[in-house]
């Protein structure tokens, strides 16, 4: 059984007389594990399907299952990772961690031994007792995925989290997200605006067209980790990939 | 900036008012018996300083009073307002007619219900105090970031946690901001209040001191006024800084 199943999902935005079709009956399935990358121009529907697979915005029509259950303010088993990391400033590292444990119940001690773990294992070990405001832009990215991996999800959502930083922090920040997806196994959903990115990363890359927010193309990625920018294979699948891309540029602008 | 220059800086315009002050008496601009010169305020402070200390007790007491009354019923009924948008609608125009009228224009009502006391100067405290608490919450509230929000939906979490957690502590700046305000318009109260209604506190002082046409007990008054007053819009401002942690760097220092 697939862990996340979407059947012909559509979403329309009404904002007085304009409306907007961010989604027009989007399938897709994923397995236990998969690390799945939405790419695609901006305004296709991306952060709309995240957000709907997040339980934050309800399908207009279409099914959404999560390990066969529908889902329905939110899935105990996914969590969340969002593009402003969306810590709260006032609490410490080590509280912002602790958060999603708490909403969920979890004693004090146990919240704290957990955190610890977490806070390690991303590189944050001394900066517990900071805040938001006092961390590098990757260093909060981390605590936000910390926060997302305390709980052990089964799906884990990103909203291109990397985004804002720059192109080495960016690379580190890659490599440390493989390196926690293979430790901790989740199917990955991750939203990139990044060609390289989704290629460096995903297992297979759902290429999406915007108005009406489609489907347009799935590619796997086949080349075998860790992954090798330098390698002509991988190259060749970022060039592949930019040319599905391209025929929706040129056809948004009707040449 | 270091702290003695702040202090020095902070000083100036008011050695400049105590020197014109001086001059002023000195080149006889008034009689004296209008306009005292410094030196005999001065001797007030010396002379009656376990009456005017008891008159600052009085005045103090009921101010906290006040403003504690406020602050336990305003926070939470405008964390509970921003948060629920029915509540909102209900109350907002409540909340825009009352507290435009003005405390003053009370006091006759709360003499006529309450009598000569404290009670009535308190109430009308409390409610001085009640309107800027409960819109600065209300506000900080509503101003809260979105995506934190959505961090709490996903995690699942409760309306007490959403609301201890996160409503209040993101609120927290805006409501000491309110309660800087809510604190000045009790003190301005207050001493309205003691004009007519008790018989105790600094502004029965003064009103006494005219009555016995005592200019420099006045001026002793309002002296004690503005220190007092100076006192607590410092004390809140510390708290916030030790509240507000989080915010250095953040915001720009107020
Ligand atoms: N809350 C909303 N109200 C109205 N329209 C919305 C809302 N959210 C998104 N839209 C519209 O829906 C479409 C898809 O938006 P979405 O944010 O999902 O795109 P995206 O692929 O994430 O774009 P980006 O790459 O810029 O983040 C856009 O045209 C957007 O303007
Ligand atoms: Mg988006």
């Amino acid at each position: 059984m697939s862990l996340l199943e979407l059947d012909a999902v559509s979403k329309t935005y009404r904002r007085g007389q304009e409306v907007v079709q961010a989604l027009d009956s989007v399938s897709l399935s994923a397995g236990f594990g998969e690390f799945i990358c939405l790419l695609g121009v901006s305004g296709c529907g991306k952060s709309t399907l995240l957000q709907i697979l997040a339980g934050l915005e309800p399908a207009d029509s279409g099914a959404v299952q999560i390990e066969g259950q529908p889902i329905a303010g939110g899935h105990p088993n996914a969590s969340v990772v969002f593009q402003e990391h969306g810590l709260f400033p006032w609490m410490t590292v080590e509280r912002n961690v602790e958060f999603n444990m708490k909403a969920r119940g979890v004693g004090a001690a146990e919240r704290r031994s957990v955190a610890r773990d977490f806070i390690n294992r991303v590189g944050l070990a001394g900066f517990e007792r900071r805040y938001p405001h006092e961390l590098s832009g990757g260093m909060r990215q981390r605590v936000g995925i910390a926060r997302a991996l305390t709980t052990r999800p089964r799906l884990l959502l990103m909203d291109e989290p990397f985004g804002a930083l720059d192109a080495q922090t960016r690379s580190i920040m890659q490599n440390q997200l493989l390196d926690l997806w293979q430790d901790y196994r989740a199917t990955v959903v991750f939203v990139t605006h990044s060609v390289d990115e989704a290629v460096f990363l995903a297992d297979r890359i759902v290429i999406m067209s915007p108005r009406p927010g489609r489907v347009r193309s799935i590619v796997p990625v086949a080349l075998p980790r860790p992954r090798d920018r330098a390698d002509p294979a991988f190259g060749q699948c970022v060039g592949e990939v930019l040319g599905l891309i391209h025929d929706d540029l040129r056809h948004l602008m009707g040449a | 900036m270091n702290r003695l220059l702040t202090a020095a800086l902070g000083l100036a315009p008011l050695a400049l008012l105590l020197a014109l002050w001086q001059a002023a008496t000195t080149g006889g601009w008034y009689t004296s018996v209008l306009l005292p010169p410094p030196i005999e305020v001065a001797r007030v402070f010396g002379a009656q300083w376990p009456d005017l200390l008891r008159h600052v007790g009085a005045s103090l007491t009921r101010v906290c009073v006040g403003l504690a009354i406020a602050c336990i019923t305003a926070i939470p009924l405008g964390l509970m307002i921003g948060r629920f948008k029915w509540l909102d609608q209900i109350t907002d125009w409540t909340i825009q007619i009352f507290r435009s009228l003005p405390g003053i224009a009370l006091i006759p009502l709360a003499i006529l219900f309450f009598g000569i006391g404290d009670k009535p100067a308190i109430i009308l405290i409390t409610l001085a105090a009640f309107w800027p608490l409960i819109i600065s919450t209300i506000f900080g509230v509503k101003s809260v970031e979105r995506t934190l929000l959505k961090v709490a939906r996903v995690a699942r979490a409760g309306d007490a946690l959403v609301l201890r957690d996160i409503l209040l502590p993101s609120a927290l700046p805006s409501i000491l901001t309110g309660l800087r305000l809510a604190a000045g318009a009790g003190w301005l109260t207050v001493v309205t209040a003691e004009m007519m209604a008790v018989k105790s506190g600094l502004g029965y002082y003064i009103m006494y001191a005219q009555t016995t046409f005592r200019a420099e007990e006045i001026i002793a008054g309002i002296v004690t006024i503005g220190a007092i007053g100076l006192l607590f819009d410092q004390g809140i401002r510390l708290l916030r800084h030790r509240i507000c942690r989080w915010q250095e760097g953040l915001v720009l220092e107020s």
